[in-house]
Protein backbone atom coordinates (compact mmCIF):
# COMPACT_ATOMS: atom_id res chain seq x y z
CA UNK A 1 0.00 0.00 0.00
CA UNK A 2 1.21 3.34 -1.13
CA UNK A 3 0.61 7.33 -0.05
CA UNK A 4 1.58 9.45 -3.02
CA UNK A 5 1.88 13.39 -2.19
CA UNK A 6 -0.80 12.86 0.00
CA UNK A 7 -2.48 16.22 1.84
CA UNK A 8 -5.72 16.65 4.33
CA UNK A 9 -7.01 19.92 5.14
CA UNK A 10 -10.36 20.33 6.16
CA UNK A 11 -11.61 23.11 4.02
CA UNK A 12 -10.60 25.02 0.88
CA UNK A 13 -9.16 27.61 3.50
CA UNK A 14 -7.62 25.88 6.16
CA UNK A 15 -4.56 24.72 7.01
CA UNK A 16 -2.79 21.88 5.91
CA UNK A 17 -2.97 19.06 8.47
CA UNK A 18 -0.70 16.80 6.43
CA UNK A 19 1.14 18.01 2.98
CA UNK A 20 3.37 16.00 0.68
CA UNK A 21 3.03 12.78 2.18
CA UNK A 22 4.63 9.95 0.40
CA UNK A 23 5.02 6.42 2.34
CA UNK A 24 5.26 2.69 1.55
CA UNK A 25 3.68 0.17 3.89
CA UNK A 26 4.67 -2.64 2.99
CA UNK A 27 2.87 -6.21 3.75
CA UNK A 28 4.36 -8.05 6.58
CA UNK A 29 5.07 -4.91 8.86
CA UNK A 30 4.56 -3.31 12.47
CA UNK A 31 4.21 0.47 12.07
CA UNK A 32 4.41 2.93 14.51
CA UNK A 33 3.44 6.29 13.95
CA UNK A 34 4.26 9.14 16.79
CA UNK A 35 3.90 13.09 17.01
CA UNK A 36 2.69 15.29 19.71
CA UNK A 37 -1.31 15.89 20.64
CA UNK A 38 -2.57 17.67 17.10
CA UNK A 39 -0.03 16.87 15.05
CA UNK A 40 -1.85 14.96 12.71
CA UNK A 41 -1.62 11.80 13.89
CA UNK A 42 -5.28 10.44 13.85
CA UNK A 43 -5.63 12.37 10.89
CA UNK A 44 -2.66 10.50 9.31
CA UNK A 45 -4.28 6.95 10.94
CA UNK A 46 -7.92 7.75 9.07
CA UNK A 47 -6.26 8.43 5.39
CA UNK A 48 -5.01 5.05 5.45
CA UNK A 49 -7.80 3.27 7.00
CA UNK A 50 -9.77 5.04 4.32
CA UNK A 51 -12.04 6.49 6.60
CA UNK A 52 -11.10 9.65 5.29
CA UNK A 53 -10.38 11.20 1.46
CA UNK A 54 -6.87 12.56 0.85
CA UNK A 55 -7.19 16.25 -0.46
CA UNK A 56 -4.02 15.79 -2.26
CA UNK A 57 -2.40 13.24 -3.80
CA UNK A 58 -3.67 9.56 -4.09
CA UNK A 59 -3.52 6.32 -1.91
CA UNK A 60 -3.35 3.17 -3.48
CA UNK A 61 -3.54 -0.81 -3.10
CA UNK A 62 -5.27 -0.51 0.14
CA UNK A 63 -6.06 -4.08 1.50
CA UNK A 64 -9.56 -5.08 3.63
CA UNK A 65 -8.96 -2.73 6.65
CA UNK A 66 -10.24 -2.70 10.18
CA UNK A 67 -9.87 0.77 12.33
CA UNK A 68 -9.62 1.04 16.20
CA UNK A 69 -10.50 4.35 17.29
CA UNK A 70 -8.82 5.86 20.94
CA UNK A 71 -12.46 5.56 22.30
CA UNK A 72 -15.87 4.05 21.37
CA UNK A 73 -18.97 5.87 22.90
CA UNK A 74 -21.68 3.54 20.89
CA UNK A 75 -24.98 4.24 22.85
CA UNK A 76 -26.15 1.70 20.07
CA UNK A 77 -29.25 -0.41 20.19
CA UNK A 78 -27.52 -3.66 20.07
CA UNK A 79 -26.17 -6.19 22.15
CA UNK A 80 -21.61 -6.77 21.90
CA UNK A 81 -22.48 -10.24 20.51
CA UNK A 82 -25.05 -8.22 17.89
CA UNK A 83 -22.67 -5.66 17.09
CA UNK A 84 -19.88 -8.14 16.53
CA UNK A 85 -22.05 -10.43 14.53
CA UNK A 86 -23.02 -7.76 12.18
CA UNK A 87 -19.10 -6.14 11.76
CA UNK A 88 -18.21 -9.63 11.10
CA UNK A 89 -20.34 -10.03 8.63
CA UNK A 90 -19.62 -6.39 7.05
CA UNK A 91 -15.62 -7.41 7.30
CA UNK A 92 -16.76 -9.95 4.81
CA UNK A 93 -17.35 -13.20 7.09
CA UNK A 94 -20.72 -15.80 6.35
CA UNK A 95 -23.00 -15.23 8.95
CA UNK A 96 -22.10 -18.34 11.36
CA UNK A 97 -18.64 -17.51 10.98
CA UNK A 98 -19.14 -13.83 11.93
CA UNK A 99 -21.32 -15.50 15.31
CA UNK A 100 -18.38 -17.52 15.68
CA UNK A 101 -15.54 -15.17 15.78
CA UNK A 102 -17.63 -12.75 17.33
CA UNK A 103 -18.06 -15.11 20.77
CA UNK A 104 -14.87 -16.58 20.79
CA UNK A 105 -12.76 -13.07 20.82
CA UNK A 106 -15.24 -11.83 23.62
CA UNK A 107 -13.97 -14.88 25.36
CA UNK A 108 -10.54 -14.13 24.39
CA UNK A 109 -10.81 -10.44 25.92
CA UNK A 110 -12.32 -11.89 29.11
CA UNK A 111 -15.68 -10.29 28.18
CA UNK A 112 -17.83 -13.18 27.02
CA UNK A 113 -19.74 -12.30 30.32
CA UNK A 114 -21.05 -9.06 28.10
CA UNK A 115 -22.17 -10.51 25.27
CA UNK A 116 -25.58 -9.93 25.79
CA UNK A 117 -25.23 -6.41 27.46
CA UNK A 118 -26.31 -3.29 25.32
CA UNK A 119 -23.43 -1.44 24.38
CA UNK A 120 -24.75 1.64 25.99
CA UNK A 121 -24.59 0.20 28.77
CA UNK A 122 -20.71 -1.34 28.89
CA UNK A 123 -17.88 0.46 30.75
CA UNK A 124 -15.28 2.20 29.02
CA UNK A 125 -12.63 -0.85 29.36
CA UNK A 126 -15.79 -3.27 28.08
CA UNK A 127 -16.67 -1.37 25.34
CA UNK A 128 -13.07 -0.73 24.49
CA UNK A 129 -12.65 -4.12 24.61
CA UNK A 130 -15.70 -4.99 21.61
CA UNK A 131 -14.18 -2.55 19.79
CA UNK A 132 -10.95 -3.96 19.27
CA UNK A 133 -12.77 -7.32 18.71
CA UNK A 134 -14.62 -5.68 15.68
CA UNK A 135 -11.37 -5.03 14.02
CA UNK A 136 -9.64 -8.48 15.01
CA UNK A 137 -12.42 -11.20 14.03
CA UNK A 138 -12.05 -11.06 10.36
CA UNK A 139 -8.31 -10.86 10.56
CA UNK A 140 -7.95 -7.90 8.22
CA UNK A 141 -4.54 -7.36 6.11
CA UNK A 142 -4.45 -3.98 7.34
CA UNK A 143 -5.01 -3.11 11.07
CA UNK A 144 -5.03 0.50 12.08
CA UNK A 145 -5.00 1.24 15.81
CA UNK A 146 -5.29 4.58 16.92
CA UNK A 147 -4.45 4.51 20.77
CA UNK A 148 -6.70 1.32 20.92
CA UNK A 149 -4.53 0.06 24.58
CA UNK A 150 -6.32 2.69 26.08
CA UNK A 151 -8.87 1.94 28.79
CA UNK A 152 -8.02 -2.24 28.26
CA UNK A 153 -6.82 -3.85 31.34
CA UNK A 154 -3.85 -6.09 31.48
CA UNK A 155 -4.94 -9.09 30.07
CA UNK A 156 -6.83 -7.43 26.96
CA UNK A 157 -3.33 -5.51 26.43
CA UNK A 158 -1.16 -8.74 26.21
CA UNK A 159 -3.78 -10.30 23.95
CA UNK A 160 -3.98 -7.36 21.70
CA UNK A 161 -0.49 -6.79 21.44
CA UNK A 162 -0.04 -11.13 20.05
CA UNK A 163 -2.75 -10.27 17.99
CA UNK A 164 -0.98 -7.62 16.41
CA UNK A 165 1.93 -10.12 16.26
CA UNK A 166 -0.32 -12.39 14.93
CA UNK A 167 -1.63 -10.05 11.84
CA UNK A 168 2.23 -9.37 11.28
CA UNK A 169 3.24 -12.73 10.97
CA UNK A 170 0.53 -13.71 8.92
CA UNK A 171 1.58 -11.48 6.71
CA UNK A 172 -0.22 -8.15 7.39
CA UNK A 173 0.28 -4.70 8.05
CA UNK A 174 -0.82 -3.00 11.07
CA UNK A 175 0.04 0.48 11.63
CA UNK A 176 -0.53 2.03 15.19
CA UNK A 177 -0.08 5.06 17.49
CA UNK A 178 -0.14 5.44 21.24
CA UNK A 179 1.40 7.96 23.79
CA UNK A 180 2.84 4.69 25.85
CA UNK A 181 6.58 4.72 24.49
CA UNK A 182 7.07 1.16 25.67
CA UNK A 183 4.25 -0.60 23.96
CA UNK A 184 5.04 -2.82 21.63
CA UNK A 185 8.83 -1.69 21.98
CA UNK A 186 11.15 -3.17 19.63
CA UNK A 187 8.50 -4.63 17.54
CA UNK A 188 8.31 -1.93 14.50
CA UNK A 189 9.88 -2.23 11.84
CA UNK A 190 9.48 1.28 11.29
CA UNK A 191 8.73 4.51 13.18
CA UNK A 192 7.25 7.67 11.65
CA UNK A 193 7.09 10.87 13.29
CA UNK A 194 4.65 13.66 12.39
CA UNK A 195 5.55 16.99 12.49
CA UNK A 196 4.78 20.22 11.08
CA UNK A 197 1.84 18.97 8.67
CA UNK A 198 5.10 16.44 7.55
CA UNK A 199 5.63 12.45 7.69
CA UNK A 200 9.55 11.79 8.24
CA UNK A 201 10.97 8.31 9.49
CA UNK A 202 12.39 8.25 12.93
CA UNK A 203 16.09 6.81 12.66
CA UNK A 204 16.31 3.07 13.50
CA UNK A 205 17.66 2.03 17.30
CA UNK A 206 17.56 5.05 18.96
CA UNK A 207 19.74 4.45 22.35
CA UNK A 208 17.17 4.25 25.14
CA UNK A 209 15.87 7.25 26.70
CA UNK A 210 16.15 9.19 23.56
CA UNK A 211 13.28 10.38 21.02
CA UNK A 212 10.96 8.62 23.08
CA UNK A 213 11.07 5.29 21.11
CA UNK A 214 12.72 2.35 23.47
CA UNK A 215 14.90 0.06 20.97
CA UNK A 216 14.29 -3.02 23.22
CA UNK A 217 10.99 -4.20 24.92
CA UNK A 218 11.02 -7.36 26.14
CA UNK A 219 12.59 -10.05 24.57
CA UNK A 220 12.04 -13.51 23.96
CA UNK A 221 14.62 -16.31 24.03
CA UNK A 222 14.02 -19.72 21.72
CA UNK A 223 16.50 -22.63 22.01
CA UNK A 224 15.97 -24.73 19.06
CA UNK A 225 17.23 -27.66 16.72
CA UNK A 226 16.23 -28.62 13.46
CA UNK A 227 16.12 -31.43 11.40
CA UNK A 228 19.19 -32.41 10.21
CA UNK A 229 20.79 -30.38 7.24
CA UNK A 230 17.81 -27.83 7.18
CA UNK A 231 18.07 -24.34 7.45
CA UNK A 232 15.56 -22.33 9.10
CA UNK A 233 12.61 -21.49 8.15
CA UNK A 234 12.49 -18.29 6.26
CA UNK A 235 10.39 -15.16 7.33
CA UNK A 236 10.10 -16.15 10.22
CA UNK A 237 7.79 -13.75 12.56
CA UNK A 238 9.61 -11.06 14.88
CA UNK A 239 12.84 -11.35 12.52
CA UNK A 240 14.28 -13.10 14.99
CA UNK A 241 18.71 -12.56 15.86
CA UNK A 242 19.69 -15.97 15.17
CA UNK A 243 22.68 -17.53 17.14
CA UNK A 244 24.38 -21.11 16.85
CA UNK A 245 25.57 -22.48 20.24
CA UNK A 246 28.21 -24.98 20.25
CA UNK A 247 26.33 -28.56 20.84
CA UNK A 248 24.27 -27.67 16.82
CA UNK A 249 21.14 -25.78 18.50
CA UNK A 250 20.00 -22.50 17.18
CA UNK A 251 19.05 -19.73 19.53
CA UNK A 252 16.58 -17.25 18.17
CA UNK A 253 15.95 -13.57 19.85
CA UNK A 254 12.56 -11.60 19.02
CA UNK A 255 10.23 -8.90 20.44
CA UNK A 256 8.23 -10.83 23.19
CA UNK A 257 4.65 -10.61 21.61
CA UNK A 258 6.20 -12.69 18.42
CA UNK A 259 6.93 -15.54 21.21
CA UNK A 260 3.38 -17.46 19.86
CA UNK A 261 3.72 -16.49 15.87
CA UNK A 262 7.47 -17.31 15.94
CA UNK A 263 7.29 -21.00 18.05
CA UNK A 264 4.07 -21.96 15.72
CA UNK A 265 6.69 -21.11 12.80
CA UNK A 266 9.68 -23.31 14.38
CA UNK A 267 7.09 -26.10 14.84
CA UNK A 268 5.75 -25.74 11.24
CA UNK A 269 9.03 -26.30 9.85
CA UNK A 270 9.48 -29.26 12.24
CA UNK A 271 12.01 -27.62 14.55
CA UNK A 272 12.68 -28.69 18.26
CA UNK A 273 12.00 -26.28 20.85
CA UNK A 274 14.58 -27.18 23.77
CA UNK A 275 13.43 -24.20 26.23
CA UNK A 276 11.33 -20.85 25.98
CA UNK A 277 12.56 -17.64 28.27
CA UNK A 278 11.28 -14.44 28.50
CA UNK A 279 14.30 -11.56 28.36
CA UNK A 280 13.42 -8.40 30.42
CA UNK A 281 16.23 -5.94 28.84
CA UNK A 282 16.19 -2.46 31.28
CA UNK A 283 15.80 0.30 29.49
CA UNK B 1 -23.72 -4.38 1.21
CA UNK B 2 -26.19 -6.84 2.14
CA UNK B 3 -24.65 -7.21 5.58
CA UNK B 4 -24.40 -3.39 6.01
CA UNK B 5 -28.53 -3.44 5.29
CA UNK B 6 -28.49 -5.58 7.72
CA UNK B 7 -27.22 -3.72 10.49
CA UNK B 8 -27.83 -0.80 9.32
CA UNK B 9 -32.12 -1.90 9.39
CA UNK B 10 -31.22 -3.43 12.76
CA UNK B 11 -30.32 -0.37 14.35
CA UNK B 12 -33.32 1.38 12.79
CA UNK B 13 -35.90 -1.00 14.08
CA UNK B 14 -34.02 -1.52 17.71
CA UNK B 15 -34.05 2.33 18.22
CA UNK B 16 -37.45 3.23 17.99
CA UNK B 17 -36.40 6.73 16.42
CA UNK B 18 -38.81 5.56 13.71
CA UNK B 19 -41.94 6.16 16.22
CA UNK B 20 -42.08 9.82 15.72
CA UNK B 21 -41.78 9.75 11.69
CA UNK B 22 -44.18 6.84 11.71
CA UNK B 23 -46.89 8.55 14.19
CA UNK B 24 -46.42 11.67 11.92
CA UNK B 25 -47.45 9.26 8.87
CA UNK B 26 -50.15 7.77 10.61
CA UNK B 27 -51.66 11.52 11.76
CA UNK B 28 -51.17 12.65 7.97
CA UNK B 29 -53.16 9.47 6.99
CA UNK B 30 -55.96 10.21 9.44
CA UNK B 31 -56.59 13.38 8.61
CA UNK B 32 -56.33 12.79 5.16
CA UNK B 33 -57.94 9.54 4.17
CA UNK B 34 -61.99 9.40 4.71
CA UNK B 35 -63.37 5.92 4.64
CA UNK B 36 -66.04 6.14 1.51
CA UNK B 37 -63.56 9.18 -0.04
CA UNK B 38 -62.61 9.15 -3.76
CA UNK B 39 -59.42 6.31 -4.04
CA UNK B 40 -57.50 8.45 -6.12
CA UNK B 41 -57.60 11.59 -3.85
CA UNK B 42 -56.52 9.10 -1.00
CA UNK B 43 -53.77 7.66 -3.11
CA UNK B 44 -52.69 11.27 -3.97
CA UNK B 45 -52.56 12.12 -0.09
CA UNK B 46 -50.89 8.83 1.01
CA UNK B 47 -48.17 9.25 -1.56
CA UNK B 48 -47.53 12.98 -0.97
CA UNK B 49 -47.50 12.98 2.56
CA UNK B 50 -44.72 10.26 2.18
CA UNK B 51 -42.12 12.42 1.25
CA UNK B 52 -41.59 14.77 4.51
CA UNK B 53 -41.99 11.03 6.60
CA UNK B 54 -39.11 9.47 3.80
CA UNK B 55 -36.77 12.45 4.60
CA UNK B 56 -37.14 12.32 8.17
CA UNK B 57 -36.49 8.58 7.98
CA UNK B 58 -33.05 9.50 6.17
CA UNK B 59 -31.74 11.91 8.90
CA UNK B 60 -32.46 8.99 11.42
CA UNK B 61 -30.66 6.24 9.66
CA UNK B 62 -27.35 8.71 8.42
CA UNK B 63 -27.62 9.71 12.25
CA UNK B 64 -27.79 5.91 13.37
CA UNK B 65 -24.35 4.59 14.20
CA UNK B 66 -22.20 6.64 16.95
CA UNK B 67 -19.42 8.70 15.17
CA UNK B 68 -16.48 6.18 16.52
CA UNK B 69 -18.70 3.14 15.18
CA UNK B 70 -19.20 5.00 11.84
CA UNK B 71 -15.34 4.75 11.31
CA UNK B 72 -15.13 1.37 12.13
CA UNK B 73 -17.93 0.59 9.84
CA UNK B 74 -16.22 3.20 6.91
CA UNK B 75 -12.68 1.12 7.30
CA UNK B 76 -14.16 -1.64 6.79
CA UNK B 77 -16.54 -1.47 3.55
CA UNK B 78 -15.81 2.09 2.91
CA UNK B 79 -17.57 5.34 3.51
CA UNK B 80 -19.34 5.78 0.68
CA UNK B 81 -20.93 2.55 0.95
CA UNK B 82 -21.81 3.04 4.65
CA UNK B 83 -23.13 5.71 4.04
CA UNK B 84 -25.08 4.37 0.78
CA UNK B 85 -26.00 1.47 2.72
CA UNK B 86 -28.45 3.92 5.61
CA UNK B 87 -29.82 5.94 2.91
CA UNK B 88 -30.93 2.66 1.01
CA UNK B 89 -32.39 1.35 4.20
CA UNK B 90 -34.37 4.62 5.02
CA UNK B 91 -35.97 4.28 1.42
CA UNK B 92 -36.44 0.42 2.14
CA UNK B 93 -37.85 1.86 5.13
CA UNK B 94 -40.00 4.35 3.44
CA UNK B 95 -41.68 2.32 0.72
CA UNK B 96 -43.12 -0.31 2.94
CA UNK B 97 -44.94 2.28 4.91
CA UNK B 98 -46.10 3.84 1.67
CA UNK B 99 -46.98 0.56 0.56
CA UNK B 100 -49.06 0.15 3.73
CA UNK B 101 -50.61 3.00 3.20
CA UNK B 102 -51.70 2.11 -0.31
CA UNK B 103 -53.33 -0.98 0.46
CA UNK B 104 -55.30 1.18 3.31
CA UNK B 105 -56.25 3.94 1.25
CA UNK B 106 -57.78 1.08 -1.41
CA UNK B 107 -59.59 -0.84 1.90
CA UNK B 108 -61.19 2.38 3.34
CA UNK B 109 -61.32 4.57 0.25
CA UNK B 110 -64.21 4.47 -2.90
CA UNK B 111 -63.23 3.63 -5.94
CA UNK B 112 -65.33 6.46 -7.68
CA UNK B 113 -64.11 9.72 -9.66
CA UNK B 114 -64.40 13.13 -7.21
CA UNK B 115 -67.26 14.24 -9.93
CA UNK B 116 -70.09 12.63 -10.51
CA UNK B 117 -70.13 9.08 -10.14
CA UNK B 118 -67.46 7.49 -12.31
CA UNK B 119 -65.61 4.09 -11.77
CA UNK B 120 -62.15 3.78 -11.14
CA UNK B 121 -60.48 0.30 -11.92
CA UNK B 122 -59.07 -0.32 -8.68
CA UNK B 123 -55.58 -2.14 -9.73
CA UNK B 124 -54.83 0.41 -11.91
CA UNK B 125 -55.41 2.85 -9.62
CA UNK B 126 -53.17 0.77 -6.83
CA UNK B 127 -50.59 0.54 -9.49
CA UNK B 128 -50.50 4.48 -9.73
CA UNK B 129 -50.65 4.63 -6.26
CA UNK B 130 -47.52 2.61 -5.89
CA UNK B 131 -45.79 4.41 -8.71
CA UNK B 132 -46.69 7.78 -7.30
CA UNK B 133 -45.48 6.40 -3.69
CA UNK B 134 -41.94 5.55 -4.98
CA UNK B 135 -41.83 8.91 -6.93
CA UNK B 136 -42.43 10.25 -3.18
CA UNK B 137 -40.11 8.41 -1.17
CA UNK B 138 -37.33 8.65 -3.75
CA UNK B 139 -37.50 12.41 -3.54
CA UNK B 140 -38.05 12.58 -0.05
CA UNK B 141 -34.88 11.08 0.48
CA UNK B 142 -33.31 13.27 -2.10
CA UNK B 143 -34.30 15.61 0.40
CA UNK B 144 -32.59 13.89 3.34
CA UNK B 145 -29.23 13.03 1.58
CA UNK B 146 -29.03 16.77 0.85
CA UNK B 147 -30.02 18.51 4.07
CA UNK B 148 -28.41 15.92 6.59
CA UNK B 149 -24.67 14.92 7.27
CA UNK B 150 -22.22 14.58 5.72
CA UNK B 151 -23.59 17.68 3.36
CA UNK B 152 -25.03 20.04 6.54
CA UNK B 153 -23.94 18.51 9.66
CA UNK B 154 -25.05 21.13 11.71
CA UNK B 155 -28.67 20.42 13.64
CA UNK B 156 -29.77 23.74 13.32
CA UNK B 157 -29.19 24.19 9.64
CA UNK B 158 -30.22 20.44 8.84
CA UNK B 159 -33.64 20.29 10.24
CA UNK B 160 -34.65 23.75 9.05
CA UNK B 161 -33.64 23.13 5.20
CA UNK B 162 -34.99 19.93 5.15
CA UNK B 163 -38.45 20.55 6.44
CA UNK B 164 -38.43 23.39 3.70
CA UNK B 165 -37.37 21.70 1.08
CA UNK B 166 -39.37 18.86 1.49
CA UNK B 167 -42.05 21.34 1.28
CA UNK B 168 -40.87 23.05 -1.38
CA UNK B 169 -40.68 19.50 -3.61
CA UNK B 170 -44.24 19.19 -2.97
CA UNK B 171 -45.70 22.08 -4.13
CA UNK B 172 -43.38 23.67 -6.58
CA UNK B 173 -44.93 23.22 -10.63
CA UNK B 174 -41.52 21.43 -12.32
CA UNK B 175 -41.12 18.96 -9.17
CA UNK B 176 -41.83 15.27 -10.05
CA UNK B 177 -43.73 14.41 -6.70
CA UNK B 178 -45.98 17.66 -7.26
CA UNK B 179 -46.61 16.02 -10.80
CA UNK B 180 -47.29 12.25 -9.56
CA UNK B 181 -49.55 13.65 -6.78
CA UNK B 182 -51.73 16.30 -8.68
CA UNK B 183 -51.81 13.63 -11.74
CA UNK B 184 -53.75 11.25 -9.52
CA UNK B 185 -55.67 14.14 -7.85
CA UNK B 186 -56.69 15.82 -11.63
CA UNK B 187 -57.48 12.53 -12.62
CA UNK B 188 -59.82 12.35 -9.80
CA UNK B 189 -62.11 14.71 -10.90
CA UNK B 190 -62.92 12.57 -14.60
CA UNK B 191 -62.02 9.04 -12.68
CA UNK B 192 -59.29 8.74 -15.05
CA UNK B 193 -55.85 6.99 -13.77
CA UNK B 194 -52.86 8.40 -15.03
CA UNK B 195 -49.72 6.35 -14.41
CA UNK B 196 -47.14 8.11 -13.32
CA UNK B 197 -44.02 6.99 -14.88
CA UNK B 198 -42.26 9.94 -16.24
CA UNK B 199 -42.52 11.72 -12.73
CA UNK B 200 -41.23 8.10 -11.11
CA UNK B 201 -37.99 7.98 -13.22
CA UNK B 202 -37.72 11.72 -13.22
CA UNK B 203 -37.56 11.12 -9.38
CA UNK B 204 -35.02 8.14 -9.52
CA UNK B 205 -32.87 10.32 -11.29
CA UNK B 206 -32.39 12.93 -8.80
CA UNK B 207 -32.87 10.70 -5.94
CA UNK B 208 -29.88 8.68 -7.60
CA UNK B 209 -27.77 12.21 -8.06
CA UNK B 210 -28.89 13.45 -4.56
CA UNK B 211 -27.64 9.91 -3.04
CA UNK B 212 -24.37 9.73 -4.73
CA UNK B 213 -23.16 13.28 -4.10
CA UNK B 214 -23.92 12.69 -0.05
CA UNK B 215 -22.09 9.37 -0.21
CA UNK B 216 -18.82 11.09 -1.81
CA UNK B 217 -19.05 13.70 0.94
CA UNK B 218 -18.49 11.17 3.27
CA UNK B 219 -14.98 10.47 2.79
CA UNK B 220 -14.39 14.13 2.87
CA UNK B 221 -16.30 15.63 5.88
CA UNK B 222 -16.07 13.65 9.11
Amino acid sequence: MKLAGVGRRYGLRKHWVLRGVDLSLPERSLVRVQGVNGSGKSTLLRLIAGIDAPSAGRISGRPPSAYVPERFPAAMPLTALGYLTHMGRVHGLRRDAAAGEAREWLERFGADAYARTPLAELSKGSSQKVVVAQALLARPRLLVLDEAWTGLDQNARTVLDRSVAERVAEGGTVVFVDHDPARLAGSPDVTYRVEGAAVREVAEHVPPGHGGVPATGPRVRIEAEGPPGVALPPELPGSPRTEQTSDGATVLTAPAPYSDALLRGLLAGHWHIRSVAVEEIPR
Amino acid sequence: MKALLAYQTELLVRSQRWLPPLLLYVAFLGLGIQSGGPLLDALGYAAAALLPVTAWLVRICVGGEAAAARHCTAAAAGPWRVHLASVLTALLAACVLGAVATLYAVAVSDPHSSEGHVGVPVPQAAGAGLLAVIACALLGTAVGALCNRPVLSSTGLAVPSGMLAALLVLVAGGSPANAAVSGLVTGSHTGTVIMPWVPAVLSLAVAAAATAFACRQASRRS
